[in-house]
C-alpha cells in the first residue's frame, strides 16, 4: 500500500509532468500539417492532451494509493472530491476508444460474453474492456466503488450491476426520477437522501469523513468548472464561430471527467481565453463559414474528423450541441452553500432526465441564440434516450424554428451500425438543399 | 375473504355474482368464444364503461393498480399489443427501439384506444419514459396522462420513502381524474388485490398441479390485465379449486424467464413439443405475483409500499443480479425444472443485461439454457420453433439419461 502510494505520487508529481515536458519538447520542431478548411488549430488542444493523458497516466498507479471510483457521467462526482477519489468515467473511456478506433475489438470481446449488438456501445465497449483486459489507454484501475446516477438512462443501472458483479465492490445508485416541468418535491427529497447514503458508502471506502469545507469548495469548483465550460461554448454566439462542435466534443472531457477539480477549471481559463481572442480577431472554427448548424445527440466518435471536413469544405460548421450543452446548464444551480440540495436539483434537470417539451424548448433556443440555419440530428442507435422523439423533434424544429434538419443514423461508437457512403449522400444532399 | 366486496366508492358498488359472472364465466379457460382478443376487450371495457366506470390504459409492468381499482377505474394493459403495428405513427420511434415501445405509440396515436379516458406510464425503462413524455408533448394523446414512477435498485430506506411519496401523489392523480381515493376504499381494494396476488401465486407455484394447459392458464393469468379485479379473482378462485394434491402435469417442465408470454402459441409450441411452463419469471406474470402478508399491514399505503418491494426480482426494477439469479434457482429447484426459456424481446435493454449472467451461471450448474428473442410477431417464427423443439429434445434426452 505504502509503496503504491509513493509510485503514484512519483507518477502524479514527477514522471507525468517530466513525460509531458519531454513530449513538448519532441513536438516543437514538428511542422503542424495543413489545417485545410479548418481554422488555425487551438493552441489549447496541446494542453488538453497532456491534461489527459496525465489524468489516464495517474489512473494506471491509482489503485492501491487512493480510493478509486468507476463513474457514470451524470453522477454528482463532486461528494467523492474531498474524499481523494481517483474517478473513473467508463463513457470518457470508451468515447476515447472509439474515437482511437479502439471500440470494435473491444465490443466484440463483450458480446463473445453474451452482451447483446442491441445494446449501447459505451457499456458493451467497457464490458469488453474488462472482460479482456484491453484498453488504449494502457490500464485502468481496479475500482473499489461504483456511483451510478440514472439521470442519463437506465442502462447506466444494468451495465454497473455487470460491474459490480465482476469487481465484487459496492455499488452506488442515485436513482433520479425522471422531471416533467421541475423536479417535484418529493423528487428532489429522495435525490437528496441517496446523495447522503453513496457519501456514506465513500467513506466507507476511503476511511474517513468529508469535510463540510471540503466539499463546499469542491461544490464551488464544479459550478464553476460547468460555468466556464458554458463560457467557452458561448463563444460560439459570434460570427464566424471560433471553434467548431467537432472541437467541443474534443474538448468537453474535461468537464465530464475532472469536474469538481482545479485541473479542469485551469483548462477552460485558458481555452476561454483563447477563444475570446479568437472571437476578437475574427478567426474562426473553419475558415469559409457559410451555414451554421446546431448537433444533436453523442458525436459519432469514430468519424469526427471525416464528418467535420465533408462540412467543412462546404462551409458547414456546427455551432452548438444539445451534447456538449448538457454539461453546461447545471452551473446557475449548483450552489457551495446548499451542495446537497443544489446537486439534487442540478443533476436531475439534465437533458436526458427531463420531458421532450423542455427537450425541443431548448434546441429551439439554441438554434435563436447561436443563428443556426440547420440542424442534424444523430439518430443514435445505441442510446435510445438520447434518440427517442428525434423524428418529431426533427419536424417541431423545422416548423417552428425555421431551420432545415436531418436525421443522421449512425452510432456514437461501433461502426458496424454506420454506413458511411449513405452517410455522405445524405449529408452532400442535405447541404446543397442550401443552395 | 369476503364474498362481496365493495371497491371504488358506494357508486361503484358491484356484486360480481348478480352482475358479471355471465361475462366472466364466458371468458373462463376457454377465452375468445368468437371474438378476437382485442373484440373481447372492447366488449368488455364498453361494458364497464356502461356501469360508469372509467378506464386507463397502463403501459407494462408495475403500476399500483390498487389505487385506480380504489377509485374504481378499470386497467387495461397494453404490451403492445403483438403483432405489426396497428398505425403508422409506429414509425415515430426507430426501428431500433423494442417492438413494444413501436407498438404502443401505433397503437395509442392511431386512436385504437379512444375508448379509454387516459393513459398510464410506469416509468419501466427508457423506452416506456421516452413514451411518456412523447405522447402528450409532441403528439399522438390528447387525453388524460398518468404516470407513475417506481424507484428503482434495491429495497432501501430512501427508496421507500420516495415510493409512498409517489405512491400519495399518484392516489390524488387519480382522484382528479375519477373522484377522491378515500382511505376505505383504498384498503378494501390492497386487500382485493392480495387475494388476488395470492391465488395468482398459488396457481404458479403449485402449476403442477393444475390440470390445463399453459394456453388456457396463461388465457386465464392474462385477463387479469383487463378484468374488473373481482372478475378476475372469481375466474382465479374457479382454477385454485382445480388444483389437484398431486401433480397430474406429466410433460418436460420448464423455468421460463422473460418478458411477456407473447407470441401465446408459444405455449402451443412448448405443449407440442412435450414441455410446460412449471416455473414462471415473465415481468407480465410470475414477477407480478408477489407474497403477500396475511395480515396486511393496517395502513394501505404501507401495504402498497411492502408490495413494492416484495416481489420477485425485476429487471425493470433494476434488481440486483444475485437476487435474481437466487430467486431463479429456488423457482428452478421448486418446480424441478430441467431446463430454462429466456424469452427476451429484441431490444429490451432490462432484459438483454443479465443474460451473460444468466448464462454463466445457468452452465456452471449444467442447467440448459435456451435464449429465444421475439418481436411481439402474431406467431412464433419457424426458426424459434425449430430452437425450441431441440432444446426440448436435448433436455429429454438429458432427463432419460439421468
Ligand atoms: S444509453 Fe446513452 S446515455 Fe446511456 S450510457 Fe449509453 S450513450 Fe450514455
Ligand atoms: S420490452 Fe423492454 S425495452 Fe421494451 S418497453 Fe418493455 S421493458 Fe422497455
Amino acid at each position: 500500500m505504502i509503496a503504491r502510494r509513493i509510485e503514484y505520487q512519483a507518477v502524479r508529481r514527477a514522471v507525468g509532468p517530466l513525460l509531458v515536458w519531454l513530449e513538448r519538447q519532441r513536438s516543437r520542431g514538428r511542422v503542424r500539417r495543413d489545417a485545410g478548411p479548418f481554422g488555425p488549430p487551438l493552441e489549447s488542444s496541446r494542453k488538453l492532451k497532456e491534461l489527459l493523458s496525465l489524468h489516464y497516466l495517474e489512473g494506471r498507479y491509482a489503485d492501491g494509493a487512493v480510493p478509486v471510483a468507476w463513474v457514470t457521467s451524470g453522477f454528482p462526482v463532486e461528494i467523492l472530491r474531498p474524499l481523494g477519489f481517483h474517478a473513473v468515467y467508463p463513457e470518457n473511456h470508451a468515447a476515447l476508444c472509439a474515437a482511437r478506433h479502439a471500440l470494435p475489438a473491444l465490443v466484440e470481446a463483450a458480446e463473445r460474453q453474451g452482451y447483446s449488438q442491441d445494446l449501447c456501445s459505451y457499456a458493451r465497449c467497457d464490458l469488453g474492456s474488462v472482460a479482456s483486459g484491453r484498453t488504449p489507454v494502457g490500464r485502468l484501475p481496479r475500482p473499489d466503488l461504483l456511483c451510478c446516477s440514472t439521470n442519463i438512462c437506465q442502462t447506466v443501472l444494468y451495465w454497473y450491476r455487470a460491474l459490480a458483479e465482476r469487481f465484487r465492490v459496492p455499488l452506488v445508485l442515485v436513482d433520479t426520477p425522471f422531471v416533467y416541468g421541475e423536479a417535484r418535491p418529493h423528487d428532489v427529497a429522495y435525490v437528496v437522501e441517496q446523495l447522503r447514503e453513496a457519501a456514506a458508502a465513500a467513506e466507507r471506502v476511503a476511511g474517513r469523513r468529508i469535510e463540510p469545507e471540503a466539499l463546499s469548495e469542491a461544490t464551488r469548483l464544479a459550478r464553476e468548472g460547468t460555468e466556464l465550460w458554458g463560457a467557452c461554448l458561448a463563444q460560439n454566439r459570434a460570427e464566424p464561430a471560433p471553434w467548431t462542435g467537432f472541437d467541443q466534443f474534443a474538448h468537453m472531457a474535461p468537464v465530464v471527467a475532472l469536474r469538481g477539480t482545479e485541473e479542469c477549471n485551469g483548462y477552460y481559463r485558458m481555452l476561454l481565453d483563447e477563444l475570446r481572442d479568437r472571437v476578437r480577431q475574427g478567426v474562426g472554427g473553419i475558415r469559409e463559414e457559410r451555414v451554421r448548424l446546431l448537433w444533436d445527440n453523442l458525436p459519432v466518435w469514430f468519424e469526427l474528423r471525416h464528418l467535420a471536413t465533408l462540412l467543412a469544405e462546404r462551409g458547414f460548421t456546427f455551432v452548438c450541441s444539445t451534447y456538449a450543452n448538457a454539461w453546461s446548464e447545471m452551473g446557475s444551480v449548483i450552489d457551495p452553500a446548499d451542495p446537497w440540495a443544489s446537486a439534487a436539483r442540478a443533476y436531475q434537470h439534465v437533458i436526458l432526465n427531463r420531458d421532450l417539451g423542455s427537450k425541443l424548448a431548448l434546441m429551439k433556443s439554441l438554434c435563436r441564440d447561436y443563428r443556426v440555419q440547420g440542424a442534424v440530428l444523430h439518430s443514435d442507435r445505441s442510446c435510445k434516450p438520447y434518440s427517442i422523439g428525434q423524428i418529431d423533434l426533427r419536424e417541431r424544429l423545422s416548423r417552428e424554428s425555421g431551420v432545415r434538419a436531418l436525421i443522421l443514423e449512425a452510432d456514437h461508437g461501433d461502426p458496424r451500425a454506420w454506413s458511411p457512403e449513405q452517410a455522405d449522400t445524405r449529408l452532400r444532399a442535405f447541404m446543397e438543399a442550401f443552395d | 375473504m369476503c364474498k362481496r366486496l365493495h371497491v371504488g366508492g358506494p357508486k361503484r358498488m358491484w356484486e360480481p355474482e348478480a352482475a358479471a359472472a355471465p361475462i366472466a364465466a364466458a371468458l373462463y379457460i376457454t377465452g375468445r368464444r368468437g371474438h378476437s382478443p382485442g373484440g373481447m376487450r372492447k366488449a368488455y371495457i364498453r361494458e364497464q364503461q356502461a356501469r360508469g366506470r372509467k378506464v386507463v390504459a397502463v403501459l407494462p409492468v408495475h403500476y399500483p393498480k390498487e389505487i385506480l381499482t380504489a377509485a374504481g377505474v378499470l386497467s387495461v394493459e397494453l404490451w403492445g399489443p403483438p403483432g405489426p403495428p396497428r398505425h403508422a405513427s409506429a414509425g415515430r420511434l426507430q426501428t431500433y427501439v423494442c417492438a413494444v415501445g413501436r407498438n404502443a405509440l401505433g397503437f395509442l396515436a392511431g386512436g385504437h384506444a379512444d375508448l379509454v379516458d387516459a393513459v398510464l406510464f410506469p416509468h419501466t425503462c427508457d423506452t416506456i419514459q421516452g413514451l411518456a413524455t412523447l405522447l402528450p408533448d409532441l403528439g399522438g394523446w390528447s387525453k388524460p396522462v398518468l404516470r407513475f414512477q417506481h424507484p428503482k435498485g434495491d429495497d432501501r430506506e430512501s427508496a421507500r420513502r420516495f415510493l409512498r411519496a409517489e405512491l400519495e401523489r399518484f392516489a390524488s392523480e387519480v382522484g382528479e381524474l375519477a373522484g377522491a381515493v378515500t382511505a376505505e376504499a383504498l384498503s378494501r381494494a390492497v386487500a382485493l388485490h392480495a387475494e388476488i396476488d395470492r391465488a395468482r401465486a398459488a396457481l404458479l407455484a403449485r402449476r403442477a398441479s393444475l390440470d390445463l394447459s399453459d394456453r388456457a392458464l396463461y388465457a386465464l393469468l392474462r385477463r387479469g390485465e383487463f378484468l374488473w379485479p373481482e372478475d378476475h379473482l372469481a375466474e382465479l378462485r374457479r382454477a385454485v379449486a382445480r388444483l389437484a394434491p398431486a401433480p397430474v402435469q406429466r410433460g418436460l417442465p420448464l423455468l421460463v424467464t422473460g418478458y411477456v408470454p407473447e407470441p401465446m402459441s408459444l405455449l402451443d409450441h412448448l405443449a407440442e413439443v412435450g414441455a410446460f411452463v412449471a416455473a414462471d419469471d415473465w415481468a407480465a406474470t410470475g414477477r407480478r405475483a408477489p407474497p403477500r402478508p396475511d395480515p396486511l399491514p393496517a395502513d394501505p399505503f404501507d401495504a402498497l409500499v411492502e408490495k413494492g418491494f416484495a416481489g420477485a426480482p425485476c429487471t425493470t426494477r433494476g434488481a440486483s443480479r444475485e437476487r435474481r439469479l437466487a430467486h431463479l434457482d429456488a423457482l428452478r429447484e421448486r418446480s424441478g425444472a430441467l431446463g430454462v426459456l429466456a424469452h427476451v424481446p429484441k431490444f429490451c435493454e432490462p432484459e438483454l443485461f443479465d443474460l451473460p449472467a444468466l448464462r454463466r451461471h445457468l452452465g456452471e450448474r449444467g442447467v440448459p439454457l435456451l435464449v429465444l428473442e421475439t418481436e411481439l410477431e402474431s406467431e412464433l417464427p419457424a426458426q424459434a420453433r425449430t430452437r425450441l423443439e431441440a432444446f426440448a429434445e436435448m433436455v429429454s434426452a438429458r432427463r432419460a439419461r439421468a
